[in-house]
């Protein structure tokens, strides 16, 4: 395992001392976290990148690769709605390539608020301390890359399309070929009818039990025997679903042109939101609704003395762990590659509940990379 | 034998029979020789080669590790190996045996289900629904991975299985599984179809090298007498030789065949197995015969295109 070098202890503390100004409570995490559980959040691609423990006969376990779920259950645990907490420590994650490390220092905040909580103040405390604690690191290189997750979808809502595909784009929307694929599907006629398309037909006219016991009967003519966890309603409800998608109207060749103009905007803030107002079109209520959020965002941010000049907004920005829901964030040095950010954060209002926590509730977060922070450090 | 290369071939099963059968059809023949228990061999026939028995499985490891020179062993196996493997060996040749498809399987009870972007689909349910994601059942984790990753399908968990993975979703230990299958027979009695585009890799035995390994001293030599035997008969079996006597009428029949792909032998044409038929009517049509047609034992070409290419990627 490759380990980072460790940096000189003013600057760590340096880059420190913005986490510790906002009085968040510190907390650890067991370096040892349930395998299953970061894989079934994290998704199954996460796994090349975990080193996986195990002791003789134990739980299989793997090494931590960010502190984000075990600081969500700990905060979970302790039964309150709003808290923060302040991280510091060693995350591990294998790579392939020669000269990255695989163990390396991070220092994160989690700030999490009850479902009343407004989230642009919170989303711009996030981002103004990640900017901040970058900053103290030395590098005068440094810009700040803002997106928004929940941005697409408002778009999407605003086109007007049916909504099997609205959803289809929402999914595919951080999956490059998925996307490409649907984009080039642009302007097609629907597909006519399969056999199957048949049998969506005759079910859709049914109760979802009488539906369900349709599929039975088929299944007990074609001789088959069913196994796995899906039963006969969730197996008709998608055969509906799919003939009514497959029926549906593709995207039209101006639709799919405006989704490519809105997934290529990069620019400075106001810049990309002029023009990703001007991809919209005359009505989009949602899109009002989110780029409003954003004007206040910006506010915030200057106010918190993070100098706009140095940031841009761009739509495609998005995160190997896919559990961001709204804005993400990162800085950058211009003399690191892209994909090695000094600091990274986000929305994920969605995880908390998928941990059992209440649903509705606010979850946004941030982590640096000390070593990459810091003038002499990563390069 | 100081430095001699060292050979993998399987140490049992089917996969032992295939290889033994293709290396005495090539005229080679292996003599057991270490220890009592017998997985050490010496290869008649051509000198300067260890034989080392091992399970198919360590046969792709020793490949990826450098341990061995060449080995005997299927594709699938060697594709799980992590990482970009195809910087570390090299095939030399599909043996046409061993084969077996890597393959996506579904319960066939799911009719709304016919191709990796339904899947794609019904993962994003389960996981929007239940807030658990689809399993999959397979020891084949890495080629899984890659191939769901390039069909955009991501909201699934691999759980590993040891064996009888087509069983696992009558168990209930997983959703769908992704195993290797031969006339998929056991995939259907067990409930499971294969997705319409869910063939991982199409697999088979293959002679590959480990680019690993260390080549030097008499080892390359020793690949270049091997690899020419088994190209020699590979060619052979695809090819047969056409003799007749002597004819002034010939000419143009055989110009017309050599530009076919035919080569000129001291009596006659070397053809491809395929075209004896018609290239002997060619000539028979234009009066020249009788035709004899013979398939010879070996082919040996001046070059040796799999010598060759190991040669371009070795480190000496």
């Amino acid at each position: 395992m490759r380990a980072e070098p460790n940096l000189p202890p003013e600057a760590l503390a340096a880059i420190r001392a913005p986490f510790l100004a906002t009085g968040a409570e510190p907390v650890d995490a067991p370096i040892l976290q349930p395998l299953a559980l970061i894989l079934e959040l994290a998704g199954e691609a996460m796994r090349a990148r975990l080193f996986v423990v195990q002791a003789e006969g134990g739980q299989e376990t793997c090494l931590r690769p960010d502190f984000t779920v075990p600081v969500v259950r700990q905060h979970l645990d302790s039964g309150k709605l709003a808290g923060r907490y302040v991280y510091e420590g060693k995350a591990f994650r294998a790579s392939p390539d020669a000269d990255r490390p695989e163990e390396f220092r991070q220092i994160g905040l989690e700030r999490f608020d009850d479902a009343a909580a407004p989230v642009a103040p919170a989303d711009a405390e996030i981002a103004a301390l990640a900017w901040t604690a970058a900053l103290a690191g030395g590098r005068d290189d440094l810009s700040l890359w803002l997106g928004d997750i929940a941005l697409f979808a408002a778009f999407i809502d605003d086109q007007g399309l049916a909504p099997s595909l609205a959803a289809r784009l929402k999914r595919v929307a951080a999956r490059p070929r998925l996307l490409a694929a649907e984009l080039a599907r642009a302007g097609a006629e629907p597909e006519t009818q399969a056999d199957s398309g048949k049998l969506a037909g005759l079910l859709s006219g049914l109760s979802e039990a009488e539906a369900a016991t349709v599929l039975e009967e088929v299944w007990a003519l074609a001789g088959i025997d069913p196994v796995g966890g899906r039963g006969p309603a969730a197996i008709a409800q998608r055969l509906i679903r799919r003939a009514q998608a497959a029926s549906a109207p593709a995207l039209t060749l101006e639709q799919a042109d405006s989704i490519t103009r809105f997934l290529a905007v990069d620019d400075a803030p106001q810049a990309a939101f002029a023009a990703i107002r001007a991809v919209a079109g005359a009505k989009a209520p949602a899109l009002d609704g989110a780029l409003s959020d954003w004007t206040q965002r910006l506010d915030l941010l200057a106010q918190a003395g993070v100098p706009l000049e140095r940031t841009r907004f761009a739509t495609a920005l998005g995160h190997a762990f896919d559990y961001y829901d709204g804005l993400t964030f990162e800085v950058r040095s211009a003399a690191l590659h892209p994909d090695r950010a000094v600091a990274v954060g986000g929305r994920y209002d969605g995880l908390p509940a998928r941990l059992g926590g209440a649903p509705g509730a606010r979850a946004v977060g941030c982590m640096v990379r000390p070593w990459r922070a810091w003038t002499g450090g990563e390069s | 034998m100081s430095n001699p290369l060292i050979l993998a071939v399987p140490s049992k099963g089917r996969l032992k029979e295939q290889v033994e059968a293709w290396l005495s059809d090539c005229g080679l023949s292996l003599s057991v020789t270490g220890g009592s228990r017998g997985y050490m061999a010496e290869l008649k026939g051509v000198p300067g080669i260890q034989v080392r028995l091992l399970s198919a499985g360590d046969i792709a490891e020793a490949l990826d590790l450098g341990e061995v020179h060449l080995g005997i062993t299927g594709e699938d196996l060697l594709r799980e190996r992590a990482g970009d493997v195809d910087a570390r060996i090299l095939l030399l040749r599909a043996l046409g045996f061993g084969r077996a498809d890597l393959v996506v399987a579904v319960p066939k009870s799911w009719i709304d289900v016919e191709s990796m972007s339904d899947l794609e689909e019904v993962a994003h349910d389960l996981l929007a629904r239940s807030g658990r994601r689809m399993r999959v059942a397979t020891k084949y984790l890495a080629q899984t991975r890659s191939f769901f990753a390039r069909h955009g399908v991501v909201d699934y968990r691999i759980t590993e299985s040891g064996g009888a993975t087509e069983g696992a979703p009558a168990a209930g230990s997983a959703e769908l599984v992704v195993d290797i299958t031969t006339t998929g027979a056991t995939l259907v009695a067990n409930g499971l179809k294969i997705l319409a585009d869910g063939v991982i890799l199409k697999s088979q035995a293959q002679l590959t090298a480990s680019l690993r390994a260390d080549w030097s001293g008499e080892r390359l030599a020793a690949a270049e007498r091997l690899l020419r035997v088994i190209e020699a008969r590979a060619a052979a079996h695809d090819s047969a030789t056409l003799a007749w006597p002597a004819d002034p009428r010939e000419a143009p029949v055989v110009e017309a065949l050599i530009a076919d792909g035919a080569s000129r032998r001291p009596n006659g044409l070397l053809v491809a197995a395929s075209r004896i038929g018609q290239a002997s009517l060619a000539l028979t049509a234009a009066g020249i015969g009788p035709v004899t047609a013979s398939r010879p034992d070996f082919v040996y070409e001046a070059g040796c295109v799999p010598y060759n290419k190991l040669l371009k990627r070795v480190q000496i």
